[in-house]
């Protein structure tokens, strides 16, 4: 019987992209057609021996089945394939590798390069092969970088400590987020750190390809401490051209851009759907004191955020139309505002409260702003949000600001409930078939923290609108980097107790202790029963825990339509004959797991 | 949607089975390629034009091959064995990867049961699968096409297909005086009577559609192992199928098994051999015409069509089957058996296994193929070793042993004259003084030999040569048949429905509430108990009729795929709430006196290993064995338990009725089986 397979804890063994088309006549040197070879450094008979095979393979497998090929595998690796015309990819893992974590991690990989880089073909034919292949190990890099091997089966959003880091500061962020999108050519956007997450509005999927720009320039200015400066506005600020899918532009547009997915920020004031064009057709009107009078001209508002998808330019729609447009029709029912019940408020808190709801974060922001004056001194900046927290309609903000966060809580959960995505969805965005629409990425890095925001192409010419843009979120951006500089590095405490592994499917967050530290060896047998038992919650809809035991290791599974959680109890021995037994440690996993996670913030009751 | 194909390194077909659907699936596939109103090729054509590309990328590569799936969840699973490649497809979902393999393996297991020693030369066993002749192709490939469906009839409704160990029908009463009967009166009667032609019953069983009654051995038998017995009850139902399905199945169940009907095309014929069972180790010289310096694959090519020719299917023929048998030194696999099947209701059949009176030409045969394997493997790790240089030494008595042989085999023999012809220059090369002696040069020759011994391997025990074939007489075989129906006379009807529903859930509802069906197997002696899951319109079993008991059935089959997946990853306890249930599954091991021993980590294995069962490669087995190094002297047993419980039911109390079930389950019947 065969040994114990040592563990291979690298991610992927191959990755290429191949291009059929290159290879066409007889005489064809298979290399004309490989794009991308990873390991580089493999010796050239042996690429064009694996592409020429498995492409050839795959290519005949297809015809007999008329569909194309999913995935493919060696006794010592498994491919996850992807065909697309002539060209084919493969992505090689270990075998221990859940095949279903391959193939996502495939998909992942093309989106990412599609983002970037736009249609494949396309790509292809505007840029050199070899610039491209740089892009290919950037982005291979990119998504190897977890820091265990847990992170080979699920693919995650890495976000800032939660249990570290203020609520408040994660508060901060969603209303810078918010800020900026008062500017209608501002789509969506993100706060990275370091790497990170502190808070999205974007989808899981988006964040990730925006984080992989995220870390190029972390690493970049880590270097030259210096970014591209392709903005008058000073170095800090860099853009690129980025691809987006129908799908992924329909979900920007359809749903409230704040749809508040940040992993940790309080799901606040995104209580109604489509708040925050409220705020905007509110901000329209001059009763709202901190609007800023500029955004108020009808050749801004004439930049409707609903742009069509086949057009790209901005349609010059009458000012009052974006006002009016189906989108913004349901609001009046919606205004009915959840926390009604501070009508018994005076008119002028009312009013306030109004102000602040309608307009984001902005109204705390124009205060800011106005403290702040000029000065951009993070610091400063720092002290004068604390300040405002500190008078009067700081506390009366904070307050309806938790008032908001509760209802909005309830209403989340609803809405949840009532479309749950699939946990395990492998589906993306096919890739086919959507055509790309270009965006902006605008990024403004202020050391380890990174504004990301996706933007109309005119808003990189419209200098105005950047400038707002950029004035207006730099105090706080100061502020918020100060603050999460100032946390240590939070080390995942790998308690001896137990090990434990926390995936969140909406969110795609991962919550664990598995620290990859010292070789993993001794996290070894969990990841790998984690890797079985998640292979098993895949192919099985219906199955809902599990506990997995051998010799020395018990592992327990357990999944609800948003979540799955993995644990093992790391007790002295085991020692048991393996016949059925009440008193068996393995059954009162359930019951420890509940106990033990529910300080680190996973409930599993 | 499903496929099997056996093909040849140079992507010739050497089998194919393939249901209608994926046939027609490929027809069009081909079809669409070809000119208008152009015949389509023969179908093994298209199947090999199609596939080429495949098995020719396959020996390419340096990793091959396992599996291929395609957005539309076809599935394609490749094994080599030996030279032979194996190509499992399925397109319509019914089976998922570890299925197709499984039946790959069983493939290769009912090829090795019917040809024996043969598989172990790719260019005689190539020969004897793809028979020149079109019309006995056709014979030999719809008999193995029948085997794959009966079998995979079984394996989707039977328990003791399901999990791989036989099930007995619970009546100790009955199958005590059955043992008795078998031994006292049957096989007495038989190998005391003249007219056994040599033969000697060593084994004997009554089948009740797949479930054994009774098992007997003779005293000098060789244990059967559970993997050979499950493979014969297979060859069993195939020649006899039980139509207890046809009987309670909705018209269109009875479509789809009307595949494995009733058949006897091929028939390997027993050996030549003298009648006389003292010269047992002496095949017979024939008369044949010694036609020297043609090609020896050519002219068995002609053997064996020649042989097809004049065997008319005779029911009173026995099947020339190839089974493991150990003896006092040593394992010795694939030793040839008569084996005999006398319906003696439709449902019922005495199975009769026999030692032919040449067996010992295997034996013989099986050692110089393991010495001249040995001394490959020592010649290609090179001279300098040790190991080399003992060589010679071990040689000299395989020469002198061998040169015995060849001499008792004489060379009127065609197949005795190759291999003498073979011999005389491997010694040549080898012994003599100034020649180049043991080293790299030799290994061709080693393997020339091989081949020439699987040869006269083949010769002495696949081919028919005689126009009385050897076999117990009609009359001995019809005598046998009336005692056990005079016995058994009775009991008929009792057997047959007690066979549907050997033990029923309803016994166990009280002591177990919340159960709902469970599979306890004693993989030690490759038995199981299990209540009946009857799933038919008319019958109403405690599982309710029709949708209930199906899904049921399903879940069921489903539990055991997933607990051999984390069996061959190394868990030996599963348990998991999947929908309104909770599945648990526990491994452990006993000694004899009972005493539950510790549990061990159990192997990892890989993704591609041989499929977790008896049936083929037997994993069981290899498993007590990686046990039992740790406990020697002491006699190992292996249990397995799969329950299913209703959800509601809470943890503590299922794991009490799984205890208690463990315990108790194979205390009410502790006769000897086997």
């Amino acid at each position: 019987m065969a040994e114990l397979m040592p563990p291979d804890t690298r991610r992927c063994t191959y990755f290429f992209l191949y291009d059929g088309s290159k290879v066409r006549g007889e005489g064809d040197p298979t290399r004309q057609g490989i794009c991308y070879f990873y390991p580089e450094e493999t010796p050239l008979d042996k690429q064009e021996l694996m592409c020429g095979q498995l492409a050839g393979v795959s290519r005949c497998v297809s015809e007999l089945s008329s569909s194309p090929v999913h995935t493919l595998r060696l006794r010592r690796c498994k491919f996850a394939i992807h065909m697309m015309e002539d060209f084919f990819w493969a992505l090689g893992c270990s075998t221990e590798v859940p095949t279903v974590s391959v193939c996502e991690l495939l998909d992942h990989l093309i989106n990412i390069f599609c983002f970037y880089n736009g249609p494949i073909r396309q790509s292809y034919q505007l840029n050199s092969k070899e610039t491209l292949a740089a892009q290919w190990a950037r982005y291979l890099s990119h998504v190897q970088s977890g820091p265990s091997e847990i992170y080979n089966i699920f693919r995650c959003l890495r976000t800032v400590d939660s249990t570290t880091v203020d609520p408040l500061l994660l508060l901060k962020a969603a209303l810078i987020l918010q800020a900026c999108q008062r500017c209608p050519l501002v789509l969506t956007g993100c706060i990275l750190f370091r790497g990170r997450v502190v808070s999205t509005q974007m989808s899981p999927q988006l964040t990730m390809k925006v984080m992989v720009q995220e870390s190029e320039t972390y690493t970049k200015s880590q270097r030259s401490n210096g970014a591209s400066t392709s903005c008058s506005l000073g170095a800090p600020v860099s853009s690129t051209a980025v691809f987006l899918t129908t799908s992924e532009l329909q979900y920007l547009q359809s749903t409230p851009v704040n749809k508040n997915v940040s992993p940790f920020s309080p799901p606040l004031l995104d209580a109604p759907p489509k708040k925050t064009r409220l705020s905007r057709t509110l901000s329209d009107t001059p009763s709202t004191e901190s609007e800023p009078p500029r955004l108020q001209t009808p050749q801004k508002l004439s930049f409707s955020p609903h742009m069509s998808e086949s057009d790209d330019s901005f349609s010059p729609a009458p000012s009052q139309s974006s006002a009016d447009s189906p989108n913004t029709s349901p609001q009046p029912t919606r205004s009915p505002l959840p926390n009604g019940g501070h009508a018994v408020e005076t008119e002028h808190k009312l009013s306030h409260h109004h102000g602040f709801k309608s307009n984001g974060g902005s109204s705390v922001f124009e205060e800011n702003q106005c403290l702040n004056g000029d000065d951009v001194n993070g610091d400063a900046a720092r002290r004068a949000v604390f300040d405002l927290q500190g008078d009067d309609s700081g506390n009366e903000q904070s307050r309806d600001a938790q008032m908001v966060v509760g209802d909005s809580g309830v209403c989340f959960r609803k809405a949840e409930s009532k479309h749950p995505p699939p946990p395990f969805t492998c589906a993306l965005d096919s890739l086919e078939e959507s055509p790309l629409i270009p965006k902006m990425l605008y990024m403004h890095r202020v050391n380890g923290l990174v504004l990301a925001l996706l933007v109309e192409h005119g808003f990189m010419s419209d200098a105005a609108s950047m400038e707002e843009v950029y004035h207006s979120s730099l105090a706080s951006l100061n502020g918020l980097e100060a603050h999460l500089r100032s946390i240590a590095a939070a080390t995942p405490g790998t308690s001896g107790q137990y090990t434990f592994a926390h995936y969140d499917c909406i969110q795609s967050t991962l919550t664990t202790n598995v620290s990859g530290r010292s070789g993993g060896a001794p996290e070894h047998p969990f990841v790998r029963a984690t890797s079985l038992l998640h292979s098993h919650f895949c192919d099985t809809e219906t199955l809902q825990e599990a506990i997995i035991r051998n010799a020395g290791v018990a592992v327990y599974g357990t999944r609800s339509v948003a979540q799955v959680t993995y644990f093992q109890q790391h007790s002295g021995s085991l020692r048991n004959s393996g016949i059925p037994n009440q008193q068996d440690s393995a059954f009162s996993l359930p019951s420890k797991a509940r106990h033990r996670l529910l300080k680190h913030g996973v409930n599993l009751l | 949607m499903k496929c099997l194909l056996i093909a040849s390194e140079s992507a010739e077909v050497l089998f194919h089975w393939t249901d209608l659907e994926y046939q027609r699936n490929i027809q069009e596939q081909y079809g669409a390629s070809q000119e208008e109103g152009e015949e389509l090729p023969a179908f093994e054509d298209i199947l090999s034009t199609l596939f080429a590309p495949i098995i020719i990328s396959y020996s390419t590569m340096e990793d091959s091959y396992t599996s291929f799936t395609t957005d539309n969840n076809h599935i394609y699973v490749l094994h080599q064995f030996d030279e032979c490649l194996y190509i499992a497809v399925n397109g319509d979902g019914e089976e998922k990867e570890d299925d197709l393999r499984r039946k790959m393996y069983v493939m290769k297991k009912m090829i090795e049961v019917m040809f024996g020693m043969v598989t172990l030369s790719g260019t005689l066993l190539r020969k004897e699968l793809r028979p020149q002749d079109t019309e006995q192709r056709i014979r030999l490939w719809k008999h193995l096409q029948n085997l794959i469906e009966t079998y995979s009839h079984l394996r989707e409704n039977d328990q003791s297909f399901l999990v791989e160990a036989v099930e007995r029908l619970i009546h100790p009463m009955l199958c005590e005086q059955c043992i008795e009967f078998l031994e006292r009166r049957l096989v007495q009667q038989l190998n005391s009577s003249v007219e056994r032609a040599g033969e000697e019953v060593l084994h004997a069983f009554i089948l009740v559609h797949t479930k054994l009654l009774a098992f007997y051995s003779s005293r000098n038998a060789s244990i059967l192992t559970t993997s050979d017995l499950l493979a014969l009850i297979i060859m069993a139902q195939n020649m006899y199928p039980s139509n207890v399905d046809l009987d309670d199945q909705s018209p269109e169940d009875v479509e789809s098994t009307s595949g494995s009907g009733p058949e006897s095309f091929y028939t390997p014929e027993p050996s030549p051999s003298s009648r006389d069972s003292g010269s047992s180790d002496r095949p017979d010289r024939r008369g044949t015409p010694v036609f020297e310096f043609v090609d020896p694959d050519i002219q068995m090519a002609e053997d064996s069509l020649h042989a097809l020719e004049i065997s008319p299917p005779d029911p009173s023929t026995p099947r020339r089957v190839f089974l493991d048998i150990s003896l006092k030194d040593g394992l010795y696999p694939m030793m040839p058996h008569s084996m005999y099947c006398l319906p003696l209701w439709p449902g019922i059949t005495l199975v009769l296994l026999t030692k032919i009176p040449t067996s010992a030409v295997a034996l013989s045969v099986y050692k110089y193929l393991e010495d001249f394997d040995k001394l490959e493997k020592r010649l290609r790790e090179g001279q300098g070793s040790s190991a080399a240089a003992r060589s010679p030494l071990n040689m000299q008595d395989v020469r002198c042993k061998l040169d015995k042989f060849v001499k008792a085999l004489g060379p009127s023999e065609l197949q005795s004259a190759q291999l003498q012809i073979v011999w005389t220059e491997f010694k040549n090369r080898a012994f003599a003084k100034n020649g180049p002696g043991f080293n790299k040069d030799l290994i061709p020759w080693c393997k020339k030999m091989k081949t020439q011994l699987c040869g006269i391997y083949r010769q002495c025990f696949l081919i028919d040569s005689t126009d009385f074939p050897q076999r117990l007489s009609p009359g001995l075989q019809e005598g046998a048949q009336a005692m056990m129906q005079e016995k058994l006379m009775d009991w008929k009807d009792f057997l047959l429905v007690k066979s549907k529903r050997n033990i029923t859930m309803v016994s166990y509802l009280e002591d177990f509430p919340g159960l709902v069906h469970f599979i306890c197997v004693d993989r030690s002696s490759g038995q199981m108990i299990a209540p009946s899951l009857s799933i038919t319109e008319r019958t109403t079993s405690e599982l309710g009729k029709g949708p209930v008991a199906r899904f049921i059935k399903s879940k069921v089959w489903g539990l055991v795929r997933t607990t051999r997946r984390y069996l061959q990853k190394g868990y030996s306890t599963v348990t998991l709430r999947d929908g309104d249930f909770y599945f648990c599954y526990f491994l452990w091991f006993e000694n004899e006196s009972g005493y539950k021993l510790d549990s061990v980590d159990i192997p990892v294995l890989p993704d591609d290993s041989p499929p977790i069962g008896t049936l083929a490669c037997d994993y069981y087995k290899r498993l007590l064995r990686y046990y039992s190094k740790n406990h020697k002297g002491e006699t190992v047993k292996c249990y397995e338990l799969l329950t299913v419980h209703l959800g509601v039911i809470p943890t503590e109390i299922i794991l009490q009725h799984c205890r208690q079930l463990a315990s108790k389950l194979w205390e009410p019947s502790r006769n000897p089986l086997l």
